[in-house]
């Protein structure tokens, strides 16, 4: 609209509108009765790549675009093309997707002199909204119907010990012999297990569902997980007299560890679940690039028709059901589900009454990148030389033996601080075997070294020592020194203890070095 | 008086007499350069920079503390840049954060992260620009490993002996193998046993080690003429294992006296000059000042320290005398703020340790942290060869010679994978 003459405008207001309207959010294009463009915005030009320019027909604008390509239409080009020829002046709307990812909605409004105003409105951002919304709509209700044929079957599981505990309940209050009492009380317990089994199943199946479990993958040791394994489940397998091996595996695995350790305790859980006579074995193979663990069993088997069904939530083999076995049908599926979550192909081989193979496949991991040992961060008192060192600490004012104590156990020194020489000598008596004996030199009966020469007689053997005294006065420091024993003054400086005491129990030639 | 205040005095408390001396002579060559292409390029802030340096001598506490007040005292240093001292376990620590001043060494000292961390404020300046000695431990059972689990070496079996030296450094490596052993596979069936150090007597402990038939030996003494030693008495009888011997087996005064028997030997560094372009360059450098008998692995170390300390206090505007300690808080900042890529890796203190963190074992990010760098000595005439880590590494492992039935050949790489390593 640049070209409007100053003599159309003289004081410059229409300039001024036109101006407003370049930077209106819409697209605007203005057709007069005689299907020409009469006003083309700023704003159309810089969102449309179409052309459009004042003085073209209504007719050349919809046939351009229609042949632009820049955005998708309804129909055949040639069809829309003339239906949209023939709405002229009609009112309507419809929504464009354009070749950018945009999404225009076009506007259509007659206007009274027999014209029409076209609006181009970029609606992208609401659309999405609109998208995701249907999305998480679509997600909740599966969700919803999920979980409630899920706590239909739960409510189903639930409903039976919990009818159990209402008449052992019931018998127990009648029950007047104790030992019978006692069995109940045993029974009730179990159920009360169960339930707290199911529940706990219950929520992770929810946590699971809700996407709330993010797996964290690391590469670690898979032996670790073994070590874990085989505490938590050899107490199990020995009331039962079964044999449960864990066979070592060498190898770095890629996997959320907390989660895999979930699959593999419902693999072992189930295989001594089910297994009588004979025993469990865990181990690995290695598959290309990655590490099949497999849980293997002497125990019943799992049917062919039964072997995709064992995954699911609360199946159980028919016998089971009969049998009244304490299992509930969640471990399973707990597994498939994890798995899926971590994309680790879960298999089951068996064949009946001989045993099942249940086993996962893991990528193997990066050696280097693997955590090392168990602690995170490292400090002395974890990993420095005195670690587990036993030291038994004498002296007689409570907080410098507090905060010696302190001092020593920073560095992981196993600190068995006595007041006096009696409690000294009861530690040893006690079963402490110390590498060192610290002693204050001002002890309210006896000296430092007095205690020393006792604690030693109560090991029997002369243990490596020193003594810390307040009292600076160089007879009696010689004093000390001439009985054989190193001496510091406080207040000690931590250094110079570690100095000495790592002298007095590794280098004992360097000990006269640093002892003064 | 007023020239003189021009001048930057930064001191460095190092070896120059006594078992180390060789790694001091090294340092002090590394200072000396760095300072000479720093003042050729302006100096700090404008300032020339002066090197002043204490002997440690046998770098026992008392000569350590000695040389940090005297530094302080008398030459009123602004900081001490240094390599290694062995020996004061962190009673250095004391005058230094008295005086307020800056102090960056490569002690690798696992008892450096709990010093700091029992008081910040008062260690605030004190810094260690290599990893702990703790890290050599699960390193080189994630290294052995890596060996064993990319069929680069099939070891006859699961054993591992470890004999330690009498050094709480040697003491914590020792026990830091332990106690990675099992989870990657590994049964320890000698020690660690402390043998007294300083020692060239091991034919008892390698009696004693042989009886037990391990895949694996690890000595973690480091003195270069004791391991010397060690490693001539273990060829008298060879067993079937890998030998890996601690640091010191890096020095040229380890080949001078094992000659022949030094082939094969495993070594690594938490620090040490890398085979890169900008390494080369380095070494160029270093041995074209100093001669072609220099060892620019060991002048790296205080080279880079001193590098980094220059660029941090000129961050910070200026450096501080001691009693300075806003000043210094400063430069504190600057050096724990910046990521230094030094010609031996990068420089990155961890911000509670106050310690360079080591890659591969903490950071999996080689940008992050400083290699760990295993090499073997394949030819006693010449440079040790580097076989781990990647991306670092520059040549593969090779069988030792006295492994039984297996002789030297190298094993033939994997196709598509030159340099025989894994992940690539």
């Amino acid at each position: 609209m640049a070209e409007t003459d100053a003599a159309a405008d003289p004081d410059g207001r229409l300039a001024a509108i036109w101006a407003g309207l370049d930077v209106a959010p819409n697209g605007i294009l203005v057709w007069g009765d005689d299907r020409r463009l009469l006003y083309v915005n700023d704003r159309f030009r810089k969102t449309c790549d179409l052309p459009a320019s004042v003085g073209m027909t209504y007719d050349a604008f919809v046939s351009a675009m229609a042949r632009s390509h820049e955005c998708f239409l309804p129909c055949e080009p040639e069809e829309w093309e003339r239906e949209e020829i023939a709405d002229f002046g009609v009112e309507k709307q419809r929504d464009y997707l354009f070749a950018t990812g945009a999404v225009m909605q076009v506007t259509h409004a007659p206007s009274r002199l027999g014209g029409m105003t076209v609006t181009f409105t970029d609606v992208t951002a609401i659309k999405r909204n609109e998208t995701a919304l249907q999305l998480a709509k679509e997600a909740a209700e599966a969700t919803d119907e999920a979980k409630s044929r899920f706590l239909r079957a739960a409510n189903h599981d639930l409903r039976q010990p919990l009818a159990s505990l209402k008449i052992l309940i019931y018998n127990c209050i009648r029950e007047p012999i104790e030992e019978h009492r006692s069995d109940m009380l045993h029974a009730m317990g179990v159920a009360v297990s169960i339930m707290e089994d199911l529940l706990g199943a219950l929520l992770q199946i929810g946590q699971l569902d809700a996407g709330r479990i993010q797996p964290r993958i690391t590469s670690f040791q898979l032996s670790q997980l073994f070590e874990r394994l085989d505490i938590q489940f050899r107490h199990q397998a020995e009331e039962k007299a079964l044999r449960l091996k864990f066979v070592a595996p060498r190898g770095t695995i890629a996997t959320d560890r907390a989660l895999l350790e979930r699959i593999l305790s419902n693999f072992v859980a189930n295989a001594i679940r089910f297994t009588e006579v004979g025993g469990v074995v865990v181990g690995c193979r290695r598959e290309g690039k990655s590490l099949r663990i497999e849980v293997v069993d002497t125990g019943r088997g799992v049917r062919p028709e039964d072997r995709e069904r064992v995954f699911d939530e609360f199946y159980r083999a028919t016998e089971e059901r009969r049998m009244q076995k304490s299992g509930l049908g969640l471990g399973l599926n707990i597994v498939k589900r994890l798995a899926e979550l971590l994309e680790h192909p879960v298999r089951l081989r068996s064949e009946l009454g001989k045993g099942s193979i249940f086993s996962v496949t893991v990528p193997l991991g990066n050696i280097w990148h693997s955590e090392a040992g168990r602690e995170v961060e490292i400090s002395e008192a974890v990993a420095g030389e005195f670690v587990g060192t036993p030291v038994i600490l004498v002296e007689d004012d409570d907080i410098l033996r507090e905060t010696m104590t302190q001092l020593l156990r920073r560095w992981g020194i196993d600190v068995h601080a006595a007041a006096d020489e009696s409690e000294a000598i009861r530690l040893v008596e006690g079963g402490v075997t110390p590498q060192l004996i610290v002693a204050d030199y001002n002890l309210k009966t006896r000296t430092g070294v007095d205690v020393v020469e006792g604690v030693r007689q109560a090991i029997g053997a002369a243990t490596p020592a020193m003594i810390v005294t307040a009292d600076a006065e160089p007879r009696v420091l010689e004093g000390i020194r001439a009985a054989g024993l190193p001496v510091l003054v406080k207040p000690v400086s931590p250094p110079r203890l570690r100095v000495l005491m790592h002298n007095l129990l590794f280098e004992p030639s360097l000990t006269k070095l640093s002892g003064r | 008086m007023a020239a003189s205040q021009d001048v930057v005095p930064i001191g460095s408390m190092i070896p120059l007499t006594g078992p180390s001396a060789a790694d001091g002579a090294e340092f002090r060559k590394g200072m000396i350069l760095a300072v000479e292409e720093l003042n050729a390029r302006g100096g700090l802030l404008g300032r020339p920079i002066r090197p002043i340096f204490a002997d440690t001598c046998r770098q026992t506490a008392e000569e350590v503390v000695g040389a940090a007040r005297w530094l302080i005292e008398k030459h009123q240093v602004h900081a001490i840049v240094n390599g290694y001292n062995i020996g004061p376990q962190n009673s250095e620590y004391e005058p230094i954060a008295d005086a307020g001043i800056i102090y960056v060494h490569a002690n690798t000292l696992l008892q450096h992260h709990d010093t700091v961390m029992s008081d910040p404020e008062r260690y605030f300046g004190c810094f260690m620009a290599d990893p702990a000695d703790y890290w050599y431990g699960p390193g080189f059972i994630k290294f052995i490993s890596w060996l064993r689990d990319s069929g680069q070496w099939t070891p006859n079996s699961d054993r591992l002996a470890i004999i330690s030296g009498s050094k709480p450094y040697s003491i914590v490596i020792a026990n830091a193998m332990a106690a990675a052993a099992a989870d990657f596979g590994w049964r320890l069936c000698f020690g660690p046993k402390i043998v007294q150090t300083p020692t060239s007597q091991w034919r008892d402990v390698l009696d004693e080690v042989r009886a037990t038939n391990p895949a694996v030996i690890a000595n973690t003494h480091f003195y270069a003429g004791d391991l010397a030693h060690f490693q001539r008495q273990f060829s008298e009888k060879p067993m079937d294992c890998i030998v890996y011997l601690q640091y010191g087996a890096m020095h040229r005064t380890f080949t001078d006296i094992a000659q022949e028997a030094a082939v094969g030997v495993i070594v690594s560094s938490v620090i040490g000059l890398l085979r890169d372009e900008m390494g080369k360059r380095f070494e160029a450098r270093y041995n074209a000042r100093f001669g072609e008998g220099s060892t620019a692995t060991i002048g790296c170390q205080s080279y880079s320290n001193m590098h980094h300390y220059a660029v941090a206090a000129a961050m910070a505007g200026g450096s501080g005398p001691p009693g300075d300690f806003e000043q210094n808080r400063k430069v504190a900042f600057a050096l724990k703020g910046m990521i230094y890529r030094s010609v031996h890796g990068t420089i990155r203190y961890h911000p509670d340790w106050q310690a360079v963190v080591p890659y591969p074992v903490v950071t999996h990010d080689p940008s992050l942290g400083m290699p760990h760098i295993f090499y073997q000595i394949q030819d006693f005439r010449k440079p040790l060869s580097m076989i781990a880590p990647e991306p670092y590494n520059t040549e593969r492992f090779v069988y030792p010679p006295w492994m039984s039935g297996r002789g030297t050949a190298v094993r033939p790489a994997a196709p598509g994978n030159p340099r025989g390593l894994t992940g690539l």
